[in-house]
């Protein structure tokens, strides 16, 4: 029961990131619960075996990053969930964000969602702000390959922004 | 855009949730409980099941060739030995599959554990490969000395035209059917099913995997 307590816990605490990441691989509303669902599910079988040497935010953006990019390989999602809940863990209120701010958003999430897998997931980590090393600990890669790949999908995103101006 | 302002909009989309995004508690809880396994560890079961089969058909077909050996006719003997051979090969993708599921970790960094994954999808499309290899000698098994002496023109040619287009259908699909061919109408036609689907964006990952490590600039 205390593992279940501190599961719980430490979900709630981290609620933002996940639903950052599930909305980055899933636009349809359905299927970005069923990610959220299988993170959570998937998270939980892990709990007990993470090993508290290492930091907890990179387990928990290796889990949620690894799951949402093989759920987003599939197909017919919905028939694939173990077991959908019929009601959402975490959900959105009828918010008072301005237009604009909602606008923006909904840009920048569209322009995220065009990227490759792999490269939404650096762009991702770098906006909540993890530094080059830890992104390269989270992926797998060196220091000099995530700087690398930081600046061109900086570029990328600019070169979007700027042809949407014109 | 500039850095900064990317920042700012990520940093005001954090306020957002801050104030917006609601946690039920309940439904969390209801998570810990379910009792099902991961989608990876449900696919042990059926792979299990395969190689049992495999291997009680491949036990079967080599204790027929070697109780035969002596008296069956070659046509038997090269169909079976050539059947059993690719049996042997498609179960061995099947134990190659279980050593990857159960190598793979989630929480291993992310490049290394969607290669994985993206490989355990993708060498399906090898067993497909090995039956459709396998396909001339279900017309070869059967032939014997009595059916050569007493048959027909017309029998052997149309045995000769059928073994002959099922070998060339056979290997060229056995060459062909790669990512680089994706595109083609044969290969949308033959991989069409939605079952297909996550084998073949498998492919495409793992060619994207190849470019994203071999980024430089």
């Amino acid at each position: 029961m205390k593992l279940q307590a501190d599961f719980v816990k430490t979900i709630e605490g981290n609620k933002g990131i996940i639903y950052k990441i599930a909305r980055s691989y899933c636009k349809d509303p359905d299927d970005k619960q069923d990610l959220i669902q299988e993170i959570l599910f998937q998270l939980w079988k892990s709990f007990d075996k993470f090993d508290s040497s290492y930091k907890f935010s990179t387990w928990m953006y290796r889990i949620a990053l690894n799951v949402s990019i093989s759920f987003y390989r599939k197909e017919r999602l919905r028939q694939q969930i173990n077991q959908p809940l019929p009601e959402s863990v975490l959900y959105l209120k009828e918010d008072n964000t301005t237009k604009d701010l909602n606008n923006n958003l909904d840009q920048l999430h569209q322009f995220i969602q065009e990227l490759k897998e792999l490269d939404r997931a650096i762009i991702i980590l770098y906006l909540e702000g993890s530094n080059q090393q830890d992104i390269g600990e989270i992926l797998g890669l060196t220091v000099t390959n995530v700087s690398t790949k930081v600046s061109r999908i900086k570029e990328r995103l600019k070169q979007k922004y700027s042809s949407l101006n014109k | 855009m500039q850095d900064t302002e990317l920042i700012n909009l990520w940093k005001s989309y954090d306020k957002k949730l801050e104030e917006n995004l609601l946690f039920n508690k309940k439904n969390a809880e209801q998570i810990t409980e379910l009792k099902v396994q991961s989608l990876l560890a449900s696919m042990r079961p059926t792979k299990i099941f395969t190689i049992i089969i495999g291997l009680v058909w491949v036990g079967f077909v080599d204790l027929l060739i070697i109780n035969l050996f002596l008296v069956a006719n070659p046509f038997f003997l090269i169909s079976a030995i050539i059947q059993v051979l690719l049996t042997k090969l498609a179960i061995g993708i099947y134990l190659y599959q279980l050593i990857l599921i159960h190598q793979v970790d989630i929480s291993e960094p992310i490049v290394e554990t969607q290669e994985k994954l993206a490989r355990l999808k993708s060498s399906t499309l090898w067993v497909t490969r090995f039956l459709f290899l396998q396909l001339p000698v279900w017309t070869t098994f059967y032939i014997n000395e009595s059916m050569l002496e007493n048959g027909n023109i017309f029998l052997f040619a149309l045995q000769l035209v059928v073994t002959l287009t099922l070998i060339f259908i056979a290997v060229w699909l056995f060459i062909n059917i790669k990512y680089e061919n994706r595109e083609k109408k044969w290969f949308q036609f033959l991989f069409s099913g939605s079952e297909w689907t996550p084998i073949i964006k498998s492919l495409e990952f793992i060619n994207d995997l190849k470019v994203f490590r071999n980024e430089t600039h």
